[in-house]
């Protein structure tokens, strides 16, 4: 008798577990994430945590005012290769007509051709950043950014970014 | 006898050639309904832009640019914009008959009401203040939080609002069934008497794609008809410019979110209206924090027209608007960055315009009023014209 209550406590604790890890699981749900969609083999969606387990590198660029500030986070053409976007040998003949449409969540959107995020073309290391100095970027910033090294405007380092999407360019 | 023999072969002959020409008739008989029923299917197949409606022209300027949006399923002609104006102005649409879209979207206020909030069928005032309507080929997201993507989708929210038209959409299609005239423009905009709530909503958003506004002053500027006064070009350079006080270099910067020359960019940003808004703006529909009290940059295109100001129409006249954005920005989280630390003086706390400077960026504002959209008598109420 007193295995099976023992038992009965085991299975409601192991009930309560699951519900509280579902309930978790819809806070999460609304926790900030990177999309990426379109033309990829595998749709994504990182969160903070899932950028923290990809390999990080440092990267440049000009602020507003011309001064430099150093970021931390992941090469965007792996976050590329982990969605299967044709890069590298398959990058040639009409794929070279792709681009990816970065948007933030305020509605800002620029583009890159593919072409100029390859490290089969460009030596350039663009980023998705998610630390400045070691620490969270600040609101209004992050938690993800485009760090785009090597311009003389940031208007491509993309705020708050929510979505890369890649395209064809149908003329 | 061998005479009599080929005589007989003859005429076999003969018999052969007449059976092969009856047979081929025979079959022509048959294949011609054969080809012309193949035919018609085939025709009907292919026939996606049918002959019974003309493309009409949607015109504007090149410095717009041609990021439009059309969906595929509702191409914009001449019949379907004609019914979008009719269905625009029909009060047929509402519970009580007495609220048309033009109600809260009246052409003389550009599309507004002049109200912060509307009242609908049952007097309950809206959540949010009516928006103006100009330019709209260029808007992917609409409402103030960018909740409904396309025309089409934004024009089933009012009509369907129990407390904006009534949620009678349903019924108006009946309605419009017993009148003489919808049946027929229907058929001439969509190929068939058949009324349904989809080709309402889609005629409206074809018309509301015609409301074209680029003859303001300041097209005519861009065009070089128009000479600005020293007042308005003072006001179009600190509109355009960011305040950089180290170089002495005075703005307000507001093209920053309101730039181009459409005076509209699609963005949904904080601009410090409160430090914890009632409204959480769009945070409402995407559920996501960082999105709290952020709403849609408005279009500035007849913006002297369309007080009083932002969703919950708070300010009266552009004058404080001007205030709010010099003085008056409530830091918060959300707030934007483009509003953070942004002063013409240095290490200044906020904007920092002198009133001159103020006065100045509104007479730019009022030249983008544009008169010759206001007085189209494209857009205006069909059923008067019909009445009189």
């Amino acid at each position: 008798m007193k295995k099976h209550f023992l038992s009965l406590i085991l299975a409601t604790s192991l009930f309560f577990v699951g519900i509280s890890n579902d309930l978790l699981a819809q806070n999460s749900s609304k926790e900030p994430v990177v999309k990426v969609e379109g033309e990829v083999l595998k749709t994504l969606s990182l969160s903070l945590s899932d950028l923290a387990k990809m390999p990080h590198v440092q990267a440049t660029m000009k602020n507003r005012e011309g001064k430099l500030q150093e970021y931390s986070g992941v090469p965007i053409i792996e976050i590329l290769k982990q969605a299967g976007v044709t890069l590298g040998k398959e990058l040639k003949g009409e794929n070279l007509t792709k681009y990816m449409l970065v948007r933030g969540s305020d509605g800002y959107e620029v583009i890159f051709s593919l072409a100029e995020l390859d490290p089969a073309f460009t030596n350039r290391v663009i980023i998705l950043a998610d630390k400045k100095d070691g620490k969270p970027l600040e609101d209004g910033v992050g938690p993800f950014r485009l760090v785009v090294p090597e311009e003389n405007r940031p208007a491509r380092s993309v705020l708050e970014v929510s979505h890369l999407i890649i395209k064809f360019a149908k003329e | 006898m061998l005479h009599f023999v080929s005589l007989i072969n003859k005429i076999k002959k003969v018999r052969a050639k007449d059976l092969i020409v009856n047979i081929e008739s025979h079959y022509k008989k048959i294949i011609l309904p054969f080809v012309l029923l193949a035919a018609g299917i085939f025709m009907a197949a292919i026939d996606i832009n049918p002959q019974y409606v003309d493309p009409y022209k949607l015109e504007y300027p090149d410095y717009f640019g041609n990021r439009i949006s059309i969906p595929e399923n509702n191409p914009t002609t001449k019949q379907g914009v004609y019914l979008g104006r009719m269905l625009f102005y029909e009060t047929k649409l509402s519970s009580n008959k007495t609220i048309s879209c033009a109600s809260c979207h009246q052409q003389k206020l550009a599309f507004t009401d002049g109200r912060a909030f509307s009242l609908g069928v049952d007097n309950v005032p809206t959540k949010r203040s009516s928006m103006s309507l100009a330019n709209l080929l260029w808007v992917r997201n609409f409402f103030w939080d960018g909740r409904a993507k396309g025309l089409e989708e934004q024009a089933k929210f009012p009509l369907s609002d129990p407390h904006e038209m009534g949620n009678y959409l349903d019924k108006a299609v009946i309605e419009l069934k017993k009148t003489k005239e919808y049946p027929i423009l229907f058929k001439e905009a969509f190929g068939s008497t058949e009324i349904t709530s989809e080709k309402i909503t889609k005629a409206i958003a074809q018309f509301e794609r015609t409301l074209i506004s680029a003859n303001s002053h300041y097209d005519q500027y861009l065009r070089g008809e128009y000479k600005p006064s020293e007042q308005e070009l003072k006001g179009m350079e600190l509109f355009m410019n960011a305040p950089i006080p180290e170089k002495n270099i005075r703005g307000a910067d507001c093209a920053q979110c309101h730039g181009t020359p459409k005076m509209y960019m699609e963005l949904f940003h904080n601009n410090g209206l409160d430090a914890e808004p009632k409204d959480i703006g769009r945070e409402e529909f995407t559920g996501a924090e960082n999105d709290k009290g952020r709403f849609r940059v408005a279009t500035l295109r007849n913006i002297a027209l369309t007080a009083p100001y932002m969703h919950d129409g708070r300010f009266k006249n552009l004058e404080e608007v001007l205030d709010h954005y010099n003085e008056h920005i409530a830091l918060s989280r959300t707030l934007s960055i483009t509003l953070k630390n942004r002063s013409n003086n240095l290490n200044g706390k906020n904007l920092g315009l002198t009133a001159n400077e103020k006065s100045n960026i509104i007479n730019f504002l009022k030249m983008l009023t544009d008169s010759t959209f206001i007085n189209d008598p494209k857009f205006s109420d069909p059923h008067l014209k019909r009445h009189q």
